[in-house]
């Protein structure tokens, strides 16, 4: 098991859009409850979906957390609680939480970004390219497949060269020079080599007619039903974010909006948009578990 | 280089873009959502501006060569981002703008940090770094004759390509982070950053120095021989 494998049976595209709607509010609301609310998501999705994120990861952002709560009020000082005062600036309350909150959605973004690099392998990323255009398409296929190409080339070139006596000794000049001198021999092959696949393609006719595209992923059900509640639910988000009812005011004094409908409505939406990879999974969970009873 | 192919779809991204959506977004982040959140709108403007660029070029000769070319300048300046704190990913960026033209130069740059970012992590900085290193190589081209005939004011765009792709990158996080930008925490991230900016510079520099005219010979002779 390799990856996220939570979304692994829908189209890219669709799991693209679902990606975008559950950042966007968390990058344009400085709403305490939508920000909490994307942050256990995207933590929560993280440990029960099937991502494969390291303790190392979790540490790191525990630590970069730390730091980003504790730079705003150092930086930043409105707000009328003063807390303490340290080299002569004080330090309020209202700063701090703003750092809070702050350093919450950059966190949660940075879970979210770690679990959609995990999802959008190179084959899937080809694939949403090749919506906007074949050739960038195809200028990303052949980069993908010859940067270890290079490498590997490049580690050859290197070892020929030390076979033949060349930078016995450690010092830095050598390994500069020497590293020009494989660099330059590797870049030439690269490009003779290129030249050799472009001749080919061309004698295979690329370019010529029209082109057909063959695509390995089909748009079903479950992805119209992804992007359809992805979208739908961030409408609702946005209507109630454009009426203003998320306004949540930090300096001077913290006032947080009135709870109306709508609000409520919002935050539901959000809920249920942040934990929707663990709701996926924990559904496939139940799924399997009652297909195996039946047997 | 003619990179989105149907030309109808072309023509609607080249108008649509900076007349109607880019507008739409900046009055939407100032009026509709909190005014603090201009993160949102400078991303959605990078996303745009990339797209824009790729929907802009318009090259007639469009030869599947010059499109495998900037192929192999993509690889290297990934390869390259590999090597540990001297990278000649810029420096690629910026011959491959300056021999290839500026076409070549930007999607060598925005694709560079779009396939590398699959071992680096992707996220919402990726547009921005996209942006800027394909702006870097865009320039490279646009100023191309100049750079061929004079290495020193080659090596000083690298110095400032250096520069200012850690501004850019500054005051995304400044955005990010605060959410409206700040003088007193731009000046923290550029001063904090400072290491890294030194550092880019200097291997550009280094990497120019190096690699430039052989780099621009190999190519010239590939030109000549094969006729890109």
């Amino acid at each position: 098991m390799k990856g996220n494998e939570t979304f692994e049976r829908n189209n890219p595209a669709s799991v693209f859009v679902y990606y975008i709607c559950v950042v966007a509010p968390v990058m344009f609301t400085m709403n305490p409850v939508i920000i909490t609310l994307s942050l256990v998501g995207s933590v929560f999705s993280s440990f029960i979906g099937q991502e494969r994120i390291g303790v190392r990861f979790h540490i790191y952002m525990l630590i970069l957390f730390a730091i980003m709560t504790a730079a705003n009020p150092i930086f930043y000082h409105n707000g009328e609680t003063v807390l303490f005062v340290m080299n002569d600036n004080p330090i309020t309350l209202e700063a701090t939480i703003y750092g809070t909150v702050s350093a919450a959605a950059v966190i949660s973004v940075l879970y979210r970004s770690r679990s959609f690099t995990l999802y959008m392998t190179s084959d899937r990323l080809l694939y949403l390219f090749s919506i906007l255009s074949s050739k960038a398409a195809l200028i990303l296929t052949m980069a993908l497949r010859y940067a270890p190409l290079y490498a590997r080339h490049a580690r050859r070139v290197a070892d020929a060269q030390r076979a033949a006596g060349l930078y016995k000794e450690r010092n830095m000049i050598d390994d500069i020079v020497g590293g020009g001198r494989v660099f330059s021999a590797t870049a030439t092959w690269a490009l003779e080599y290129g030249i050799v696949t472009a001749a080919s393609m061309e004698a295979r006719g690329y370019g010529v007619g029209r082109r057909t595209r063959y695509s390995p992923y089909a748009f079903k059900h479950a992805d119209i039903v992804l992007t359809a509640t992805s979208l739908l639910l961030l409408a609702v988000i946005i209507t109630a974010g454009a009426g203003g009812s998320f306004d949540f005011t930090f300096y001077p004094r913290i006032v947080a909006p009135p709870a109306t409908v709508l609000t409520s409505a919002a935050y539901t939406a959000y809920g249920i948009l942040s934990f929707l990879p663990a709701i996926l999974t924990v559904i496939e969970v139940v799924r399997w578990k009652y297909l195996m009873q039946k047997i | 280089m003619i990179v989105i192919k149907n030309s109808r779809l072309r023509r609607v991204l080249r108008i649509v873009i900076p007349f109607v959506i880019a507008p739409l977004f900046v009055i939407a982040g100032t009026y509709l959502f909190e005014p603090k959140r201009q993160a949102f709108v400078a991303l959605a403007i990078a996303i745009l501006a990339c797209v824009l660029f790729i929907a802009g070029f318009e090259h007639k000769k469009t030869g599947s060569r010059r499109l495998i070319i900037t192929s192999i300048f993509v690889a290297l300046s990934v390869i390259g981002r590999f090597i540990p704190f001297f990278k000649p990913t810029t420096a690629l960026t910026i011959i491959a703008g300056v021999y290839l033209g500026g076409e070549a130069g930007f999607l060598t740059g925005a694709f560079s940090a779009l396939i590398s970012n699959f071992y680096f992590g992707q996220g919402p900085w990726t547009p921005f770094q996209m942006l800027a290193w394909g702006m870097i190589g865009f320039f490279a081209g646009v100023f191309s004759k100049f750079f061929i005939k004079s290495r020193f004011a080659l090596i000083i765009y690298g110095v400032i390509a250096g520069c200012v792709f850690s501004v850019i990158m500054d005051v995304w996080t400044v955005l990010w982070y605060s959410g409206t930008f700040s003088k007193e925490l731009f000046l923290a991230a550029v001063v904090a950053a400072l290491p890294h900016t030194a550092l880019y510079s200097v291997s550009n520099v280094i990497f120019l120095f190096l690699i430039a005219r052989p780099m621009g010979e190999k190519l010239t002779r590939i030109k000549t021989k094969y006729g890109v």
